[in-house]
């Protein structure tokens, strides 16, 4: 019993050591999941705290600016609205209208940005009180920017597009040749899409699109643009370098996007398994 | 030895704030990340017990994990830096290597800045393999350590010789 004292005396340094990694190995196994963030809720509620203020007093300097992309964005959906209401009045969309939006939008701003590490998460200053929940799409003015993490009472974290363990459902914008959109680390401009198909004809330059594959953003929502694809030697899929529209090092506002009929999808699904 | 704690705390606090306010913002070369708040764990004093140490190492990147949202890298790339510090700082600082105020003076500058390299590259190359956890990254790995760990290695020598106690 003596010896079995005297060795943790002796390596105590150690035995904290191998303690305290273990303890980080399991923080790390257990947030790095998408869906196991246990700490995250304290974790947001600190972050909020410490980023509000210093965001408050940097958006008063950058308000110039600021209102510049606004009236370019207002501009932008401005005309969106021309365009649908053109639409509506050619093709008769009289019950569609009356069966209500499937997706709606909250403004939101982001009070800390990340996008030099593997897994980067976003915050926000919207949460559960503004009606923001788990698994909900973040969209910027030019495409997209991630996926609603955890909230809290007033804030949210967002699992940025640059996030190594997220796949995002893409497709081509003039085509229905649908793939996944991932980030491998690296530049914070650039993502890949695979799983398309080397019968299918690609171009440097084509517009990538959100594929509306899944409940979190809708069907045509801007990503990027090809730029350099190769055939690979063996394999029948293409490796596809994408061009992000976001600047993801610059962003301020964003849009939290909901779905109406998120339950009866998540239901389906979950019957499905 | 409470006076040294409440000081080390208070600049603690500020280097913290300063970290995530300031150089978790800044954007050099596309994916700067560097970490100032290693300074801590290089200016602690030598002669302290190591157990403590370790603790107060462990709480430290713990805290910066829960801020910065990092999943644990900061903790464990802050204990293992704890725990190699002894071998480091006998390494690099020469036979003064235990002295209170060996990171501040009584040894040689080019001693100094070897043991605040190695401190900061041990825990850049920790904290980016944690954060890629996977192989084939391993080039991104080496990129994102050797840029972060040039310009923690510029940004906490100078800071050092700010917080250097006066004579």
């Amino acid at each position: 019993m003596q010896w079995i004292l005297n060795a943790i005396i002796r390596y105590k340094n150690f035995l904290l050591y191998l303690f305290f990694v273990v303890l980080s190995l399991y923080f790390s196994s257990t947030q790095s999941s998408f869906h196991q963030n246990r700490l995250s809720q304290t974790s947001i509620f600190i972050a909020g705290i410490i980023y509000q203020p210093f965001d408050q007093l940097n958006s008063y300097f950058n308000l110039v600016d600021e209102n510049k992309r606004l009236m370019s964005e207002n501009n932008t959906l401005k005309n969106l609205v021309l365009e649908k209401f053109n639409q509506s009045e050619l093709l008769d969309l009289e019950e569609e209208n009356l069966a209500g939006p499937k997706y709606w939008s909250l403004p939101a701003k982001i009070i800390r940005n990340s996008f030099t590490k593997s897994r980067n998460i976003l915050l926000i200053d919207k949460g559960k009180k503004d009606g923001v929940l788990d698994e909900m799409g973040v969209i910027g003015p030019r495409g997209i920017i991630g996926i609603i993490n955890q909230t809290s009472r007033n804030h949210a974290s967002v699992v940025s597009i640059l996030y190594q363990d997220l796949k995002i459902n893409a497709k081509f914008k003039n085509s229905n040749v649908f793939g996944s959109l991932y980030w491998e680390g690296g530049p914070p401009n650039q993502m890949h899409l695979e799983d398309i198909s080397i019968i299918n004809p690609v171009e440097v330059g084509d517009t990538i699109v959100t594929g509306g594959m899944s409940s979190y953003f809708p069907e045509g929502i801007p990503i990027g643009k090809i730029h350099s694809f190769e055939l690979p030697d063996n394999g029948g899929y293409y490796q596809i370098t994408i061009d992000l529209f976001t600047n993801m090092t610059d962003l301020n506002y964003v849009y939290v996007i909901g779905n109406n009929d998120r339950e009866e999808i998540n239901t389906l699904l979950e019957s499905k398994r | 030895m409470i006076p040294y704690y409440t000081r080390f705390f208070f600049i603690a606090m500020g280097v913290i704030l300063l970290q995530v306010l300031v150089f978790d913002q800044m954007n050099l070369f596309g994916y700067s990340n560097p970490s100032v708040y290693v300074l801590l764990l290089i200016i602690y004093r030598l002669d302290l017990d190591q157990f403590g140490f370790i603790i107060i190492a462990f709480f430290l990147g713990f805290f910066v994990d829960l801020i910065t949202q990092a999943a644990g890298a900061n903790s464990l790339a802050c204990v293992s830096i704890a725990f190699v510090r002894p071998l480091i700082s006998r390494f690099a600082l020469g036979t003064n290597y235990d002295q209170p105020n060996a990171v501040f003076t009584n040894t040689l500058l080019s001693n100094r800045l070897l043991y605040y390299l190695l401190m900061i590259v041990i825990h850049h190359l920790i904290y980016s393999f944690m954060a890629y956890f996977s192989i084939d990254h391993f080039g991104t790995i080496l990129l994102y350590t050797m840029v972060n760990s040039i310009l923690s290695w510029v940004l906490i020598t100078a800071s050092i010789s700010l917080l250097k106690p006066k004579k």
